[in-house]
């Protein structure tokens, strides 16, 4: 395996750790803001917004991922990869899920 | 220092120093300078609180410290654990994510899982289990296996003959003298009992300063308040 490639796997082990936080703050904005907006028509300009607030959150879920888990690193620092690595590439990634989701949500009300 | 200078191949010496960790108004770790190489199992003990675990997590490059100097042949490797085939480590808490299969941590790890086990035919019926599934000491010897046998110049053990049964701890004991031929081992583990025979090198972290033991190890041992008898 490439290093890329366990990179990669890491990665997608770690985001796995915090998708219950990370996708039920999306299912929450998406259902809560979103969906109404879409059915009521409103929606014009909204994803920058919607996308920045779903950002905002991830400090919290780092915040709580390192009160409950805080030896979590350790296999992640055996692959040579940092806190820092981690946290930005899970942020990106959940950025995109999110959007994905939310465009996902607009298409199908369309 | 960019990783390119840093040259895998031959002969490897890791050496630290430099480094000062103070909790408050205690100083934990003062003018330290440890040395391990490819070749080697160094031993490193102390009391409990002494300073053992901060000082590998620093070497390995976890916990940052300022002025902290671990270098490889010279070259400067901060954090070491950036530096691919360098360095792994074991921490005292579990390593593996409680949810990871075992073979998929092997894989990522880049072990070659049946090989790493061969002298413990016993963990076989466990490959299929996750991390978390695991009894304490089966999964703490799996997890040093798995190090000691990735590909890395060096590594560093956190108590890894904690909660692993005699039988197994003469094995590991064993696996480890036969790995030492390519790479540094530095442990450090209360059972000095099994440590001290295994070990080329001891050093006893005492009050925040590391003595290298040379002659008599146990009587330095006595000494120095690490062993009453």
């Amino acid at each position: 395996m490439t290093l890329l490639a366990t990179h990669a796997r890491a990665l997608l082990l770690f985001y796995r750790t915090v998708a219950p936080f990370m996708l039920g703050l999306s299912a929450l904005i998406l259902l809560a803001v979103l969906l109404p907006a879409l059915q009521e028509g409103w929606s014009v300009g909204l994803l920058p917004g919607l996308l920045l607030t779903k950002l905002a959150t991830a400090p919290v879920v780092w915040y709580l991922s390192e009160q409950l888990r805080p030896n979590q690193y350790w296999f992640y620092f055996n692959l040579g990869m940092s806190r820092r690595r981690l946290w930005s590439s899970v942020v990106a990634l959940d950025g995109l899920v999110f959007l994905g989701g939310a465009l996902a949500m607009r298409a199908s009300l369309a | 220092m960019r990783a390119a200078t840093w040259n895998p191949a031959g002969p490897q010496v890791l050496e630290a120093d430099g480094i000062r960790v103070a909790f408050g108004a205690r100083q934990v770790l003062a003018n330290i300078y440890l040395r391990v190489q490819t070749g080697q199992i160094v031993g490193l003990l102390g009391r409990n609180g002494s300073g053992k675990s901060v000082l590998l997590q620093t070497i390995f490059g976890a916990r940052a410290v300022a002025d902290a100097s671990v270098r490889v042949n010279g070259h400067r490797v901060v954090p070491a654990f950036h530096r691919p085939g360098l360095v792994n480590y074991l921490p005292q808490e579990p390593l593996l994510p409680p949810s990871l299969p075992l073979r998929q941590a092997a894989r990522l790890l880049g072990v070659d899982l049946e090989k790493a086990t061969a002298s413990f035919p016993a963990l076989r019926a466990q490959f299929d289990c996750r991390a978390g599934e695991l009894s304490g000491g089966s999964a703490r010897l799996l997890q040093t296996l798995l190090l000691l046998h990735a590909d890395t110049a060096f590594s560093l053990f956190d108590e890894p003959f904690s909660g692993v049964m005699p039988v197994h701890v003469e094995t590991l004991a064993d696996e480890m003298q036969r790995l030492k031929q390519r790479k540094g081992l530095l442990i450090t583990d209360h059972r000095y009992a099994e440590v001290l025979p295994l070990c080329d090198v001891v050093y006893l972290l005492h009050q925040g300063r590391l003595l290298k033991l040379e002659g008599d190890v146990r009587e330095e041992l006595r000494d120095n308040g690490y062993l009453a008898h």
